[in-house]
């Protein structure tokens, strides 16, 4: 538990308590099958692209080009499933999103260039080559994938709450039970100690983004399963989202620290304020401007008391 | 093998043991400035080798390539006739070779046991923390720090601690060869005791401890023998029983032990308002401080670094918060302070880190004199104006500033010539109070003697002058009054006859003197 | 990654000095001159003052979206709200103007972006927030703002006023420009002015390259960040309104292509990501050589997305050189 007040979980935690009730009192609904399906459907592939920029920001950088490595991720899947066979169409999706990461990690941690710049102009080259490969919606998906990955595992269980189960338990294993995962942490925490600790910094921020395509290639894959279509402009809205996602989460963007659990509900919370205020009654305009609202308070907030307790402590 | 002294004198030496750790020929080039120029050094089986040096003399840069974290530029290290591959902290731990760094390899944000347990092992290897929880805890046991809990971040730790968690980090694997930087920086007197036994018993085992530290006391006890360094080259090595104090920091400083110091100014600006007056001054590690500076008055600030001298300056500089019961500066009453305004009620600040601190390497000599002045509103303080470059060059003049122009790169300086450039800020500006954090530290000769001057023609115009300095030869002849803390606190304050290396040397450990 | 940067002064070739010495921002200028000539060597017809001038004004408009964003990077900022900040500014711009006349109406729409800048700074100086976090969001929320405030999310009454200082033509030397390029090239005089020799700008790059040291040195961090994020937000918004007029059309989205677009024109202009170096000038040249890129893309017909390729592998290119960390 102190883990998580560490790693700054708690404030996505209790948005998302808080977040959620207020959504079950205006719409009961949502506890019914088919929402949660459609609910479920539409934070997945967030969570899953949220948690991808996550393991980019523990190691202290920033991705701009995760959108452009879910569209192409994305369409190059659905131009598979035409092809191949589903499990080699996956592979080829996720073969994609891991060239993308691989190249951005090479230029990152070997290259030693910051990563901000790096997967700025990514962003321009995967989005080009994306709309290469495929230049409007289309794609070969069929609805037994869309049943497989987006449709109903059991009662009140959506598939694809499954399939982010499996990712994020993964990728909990990975990130707190091996010492890659550990050394992905201390990347972020202190790169310089690291490195003098005799760890291989270069090798672990490389992984780290291989590692964060992988989950991005993942939600891309998920993504076009719920809709049916390939599209190569499917991740543009993904790459603001999913860093507000992270900041929501509570992880410091200097490294070092976050949570998967912390990024998962956030996701949640920012991906359903939209349907939240449809149900209110609401425009639904109003969504960005409340989950900007959001972000900016649960992490102001914070700081505020810190000021206004140290302030207090002097007077 | 060969062991030579500055006078040059060649001796042959009997041959080495199969187990040693021989150096040879070591250089560390950054561009023009050769940070380690031809060191060769011999390390036996058993053995407390020392490496001495004042601040900048390049024992940190021998340490770091010897570990492995940092690549020489040329010369080779070899243990029991195979020659090391220190491309990496990595390697050199496999070949035997550990380091407690001077700057702590610890990860803050990592607990104690994974920053003791993650470093050594494959990358994808299953990881579980409570099991390296409680190696850590029986780790920890075996070299008597059970008080400190496996399982929380480093960055909770007091700094004392984390040198010794950092010291444990390298004794663990049981090194053949294991390196000390400066690791009794943090430690008090009981942290140095336990240091020492840990030493004893890796020496008895046969494996060798090399001492980087300038702190000759502690060198008296531990070492067998030692290497002096001056300028990234040996200039002397000497034995346990062969060597005086004297001599060694003449070896090290590169001239006489005493100093030529200027003059002390007389007090002659008592009718203006005291350059400084506050009583009970409370900030976090400052616990009630009184003390107060007359204009053109020059106060040390003495005692072990780490009591609470640099909250005391940041304190007085508004860098920090911090109350009091009663604050004025140059005549002016002080609530609350940030650097802004006290700048603007004159006050003036030479910070500790003149990198990091003090100046902005990346920009131009002139820019960085000028930072304080620049206005928001039009030309102020920029080299635009003619009066602006007129008063940069009467800065370089006064300091003597070594510099091929006002445009070149405050990065490209000497050490000496940036510390300049960091006090140069304040000369000719008005001051009313200038607070100054260990100036002359890790600066050659010459340029000390310069800043000497300038201090004292600053209490000559009627600056006050607060001076903080680790250099107790500096406090007894150059300073009007010394104050010494002591855990945050004024041990004592002395002047005229009782202002002496020893009552400021006791006072700093906490002896009270005579009244 | 913790970026520490103190360059390595390398003495030696002398050639290289000298090299060094030249400001920055030449070099994204002779590039231009460079990909000119090369689009005259495939299609000669291209070395012409037309197709010069059609680039340039391509570039300018991009320029002035991306001259906010320099003095932003130059003290370690960044500002991606930079898409609605334009948005906003336009629309607005075409909603007031029928009420309180266009002058007014720019007037008013620049001071709302530096309302909205000053926001921005605010959260990032007093509340320490990122800057990308903090101008995410305020992307975000503007843009719940422009969906909300401006009914018509396709007003096109253009007030002739606008357009006349925008794309009117205005006779240069014997030949018509459109007016949006002296004016930009004035505003850059302005700016550049105000960089590299008024207290204030400077005061930004000792906050951009040493931060703790301006703190130390007594500078104002706080107002000086703050003002500079304003300042951006101004000149965003007064791009907002330059675009509209220019192209003669406002929609929510209409922001988006700055957004990457602003960064690489600062970037491939030479100034620094982590802040305390960069020019205005550097940010003209950056966006005409990005602007030349996509024509000589266009001439040989290889389409849109090899123009984006391009752009990603020109900024590759810029940031290698320029920003390498240290060797670690």
């Amino acid at each position: 538990m102190t883990r998580l007040r560490r790693e700054g979980a708690v404030p996505p935690i209790a948005a998302f308590i808080v977040f959620l009730t207020a959504y079950i009192i205006i719409n009961p609904g949502l506890l019914t099958r088919f929402q949660l399906q459609t609910a479920a459907n539409l934070v997945v592939p967030l969570a899953l692209v949220a948690l991808g920029q996550l393991i980019i920001v523990l190691v202290g950088g920033i991705d701009i080009s995760i959108g452009a490595i879910m569209g192409l991720s994305n369409v190059v899947f659905a131009t598979a499933m035409a092809l191949l066979p589903v499990p080699l169409a996956i592979l080829a999706g996720i073969g994609a999103g891991l060239a993308c990461g691989l190249l951005n990690g090479f230029l990152v941690a070997y290259g030693r260039l910051p990563a901000i710049a790096v997967t700025l102009a990514s962003a321009f080259i995967f989005g080009s080559i994306s709309r290469e490969v495929m230049d409007r919606p289309g794609g070969g998906i069929t609805t037994d994938f869309y049943l497989a990955t987006s449709g109903e595992l059991l009662m009140f269980l959506p598939a694809s709450i499954l399939w982010l189960s499996l990712a994020a338990v993964g990728l909990w294993l990975l990130l707190h039970r091996t010492a890659f995962g550990r050394h992905i942490y201390g990347v972020g925490s202190n790169a310089e100690s690291v490195r003098a600790a005799g760890i291989n910094a270069r090798a672990t921020t490389l992984g780290a983004f291989m590692l964060s395509s992988i989950l991005v290639s993942f939600g891309a894959i998920m993504l076009a399963g719920s809709t049916l279509t390939g599209d190569p402009r499917s991740g543009d809205p993904y790459l603001l989202t999913s860093i507000a996602v992270v900041a929501l989460a509570g992880a410091s963007f200097s490294g070092g620290r976050g949570s998967i659990i912390g990024t998962i509900l956030a996701a949640c919370t920012l991906g359903l304020v939209g349907s939240l205020l449809f149900f209110a009654g609401v425009n639904s305009y109003w969504q960005y401007v409340i989950a900007a609202l959001i972000v900016i308070s649960v992490v102001g907030i914070p700081v505020i008391v810190r000021q206004v307790a140290a302030a207090g402590r002097r007077a | 093998m060969q062991l030579e002294t500055e006078a040059g004198a060649v001796e042959a030496a009997p041959a080495l043991p199969d187990d040693s750790l021989v150096v040879r020929r070591l250089f560390k080039h950054y561009g023009a400035v050769h940070a380690v120029d031809d060191v060769s050094l011999e390390c036996l089986p058993g053995e407390v080798l020392a490496l001495v040096g004042e601040n900048g003399a390049g024992k940190s840069t021998v340490a770091k390539i010897l570990a492995g974290a940092l690549r020489p530029t040329s010369g080779t290290i070899e243990l029991s006739g195979a020659v090391v591959d220190s491309s990496s902290v990595h390697e050199s731990r496999r070949a035997g070779i550990a380091c407690a760094f001077q700057e702590l390899a610890l990860v803050p944000d990592w607990t104690v046991a994974e920053n003791l347990s993650l470093p050594d092992g494959r990358a994808l290897r299953p990881f579980s923390h409570r099991v390296a929880i409680a190696t850590t805890r029986a780790t920890l046991e075996e070299f008597e720090l059970d008080h400190i809990d496996p399982s929380v971040p480093v960055a909770t730790l007091s700094l004392a601690d984390r040198q010794m968690v950092e010291i444990v980090r390298a004794i663990a694997v049981r090194p053949r060869i294991l390196i000390l930087d400066e690791a009794s920086s943090a430690l008090g007197p009981p942290g140095v005791e336990w240091l020492f036994r840990r030493i004893h018993e890796l020496t008895a085992l046969g494996a060798s401890v090399i001492y980087v530290s300038h702190r000759l006391r502690e060198i008296a006890r531990i070492a067998d023998r030692g290497t002096v360094l001056r300028d990234g080259k040996v200039v002397g090595q000497f034995t346990r029983d062969n060597w005086t104090d004297n001599e060694l920091v003449s070896l090290m400083a590169g001239r006489e032990a005493s100093r030529h110091f200027p003059k002390r100014p007389a007090l002659a600006h008592t009718s203006l308002p005291p350059a400084l007056a506050v009583t009970n001054l409370v900030a976090d590690g400052l616990s009630g401080v009184t003390l107060s500076i007359a204009r053109g008055e020059i106060l040390g600030i003495g005692g072990l670094q780490g009591h609470g001298q640099a909250e005391l300056l940041r304190a007085l500089y508004g860098a920090v918060p911090a109350s009091s019961d009663s604050w004025s500066m140059g005549g002016a009453a002080i609530k609350r302070l940030n650097p802004v305004r006290a700048v603007r009620l004159g006050a003036g600040y030479v910070p500790e880190d003149r990198k990091r601190e003090g100046l902005a390497l990346q920009m131009g000599v002139g820019e960085n004199l000028l930072a304080p002045w620049l206005r928001p509103v039009g030309l102020g303080g920029t080299p635009l104006l003619r009066q602006e470059r007129t008063w940069i060059q009467s800065v370089f003049d006064a300091l003597s500033v070594r510099t091929r122009g006002a445009l070149e790169n405050a990065g490209a300086l000497s050490g000496g010539n940036q510390q300049k450039l960091v006090f140069g800020r304040w000369i000719g500006r008005d001051r009313k109070l200038v607070l100054l954090h260990d100036p002359t530290r890790g600066i050659d000769v010459r340029a000390k003697q310069e800043l000497y001057s300038a201090i004292t023609m600053l209490s000559e115009l009627g600056v006050g002058v607060l001076w903080f300095s680790t250099e107790v030869e500096e406090l007894v002849h150059l300073c009007h009054r010394v104050v010494v803390l002591y855990r945050g606190a004024v041990a004592e304050e002395l002047s005229g006859k009782k202002l002496t290396a020893d009552a400021i040397v006791g006072a700093a450990v906490g002896v009270k003197g005579k009244q | 990654m913790t970026a520490a940067i103190e360059k390595e002064t390398r003495t030696g070739n002398i050639t290289l000095a000298a090299l060094r010495r030249v400001p920055r921002s030449v070099w994204p200028m002779l590039a231009f001159v460079v990909l000119f000539l090369v689009g005259g060597l495939l299609r000669p017809n291209l070395v012409s003052v037309d197709s010069l001038v059609g680039t340039a004004t391509f570039a300018m408009i991009l320029a002035i979206a991306s001259f906010g964003q320099t003095v932003v990077v130059i003290q370690a900022g960044i500002d991606l709200s930079v898409p609605n900040t334009i948005a906003f500014a336009a629309l607005s711009f075409l909603t007031w103007s029928g009420t309180i006349g266009p002058v007014l109406a720019c007037l008013a729409s620049i001071l709302s972006g530096a309302v909205i800048g000053s926001i921005n700074g605010t959260i990032v100086a007093k509340l320490g927030l990122t800057p990308i976090v903090t101008t995410i969001a305020m992307n975000g929320l503007l843009f719940g703002v422009v969906l909300l405030s401006f009914k018509n999310s396709e007003l096109t009454d253009i007030p002739e006023f606008l357009t006349a200082i925008t794309a009117g033509k205005v006779e240069v030397f014997g030949t018509s420009i459109a007016a949006v390029l002296p004016l930009g090239l004035v505003l850059l005089l302005v700016l550049q002015l105000i960089l590299s020799y008024t207290g204030w700008g400077r005061s930004l790059f000792v906050v951009g390259s040493a931060s703790e040291t301006a703190r130390l040195a007594g500078l104002p961090v706080d107002r000086i960040r703050i003002s500079a994020y304003a300042l951006n937000g101004a000149l965003v918004a007064f791009a907002g309104v330059v675009i509209v007029g220019f192209y003669g059309q406002a929609f929510a989205t209409m922001g988006a292509p700055y957004l990457l677009g602003s960064v690489a024109a600062v970037v491939v202009g030479g100034s620094t990501i982590f802040g305390g170096r960069g020019s205005v000038v550097g940010t003209l040249g950056g966006a005409l050589v990005l602007g030349q890129v996509a024509t000589l893309v266009n001439i040989a017909n290889l389409g849109s997305n090899i123009q984006q390729l391009f752009y990603g592998v020109i900024v590759l290119l810029v940031v290698a050189l320029y920003s390498r960390r240290t060797r670690e």
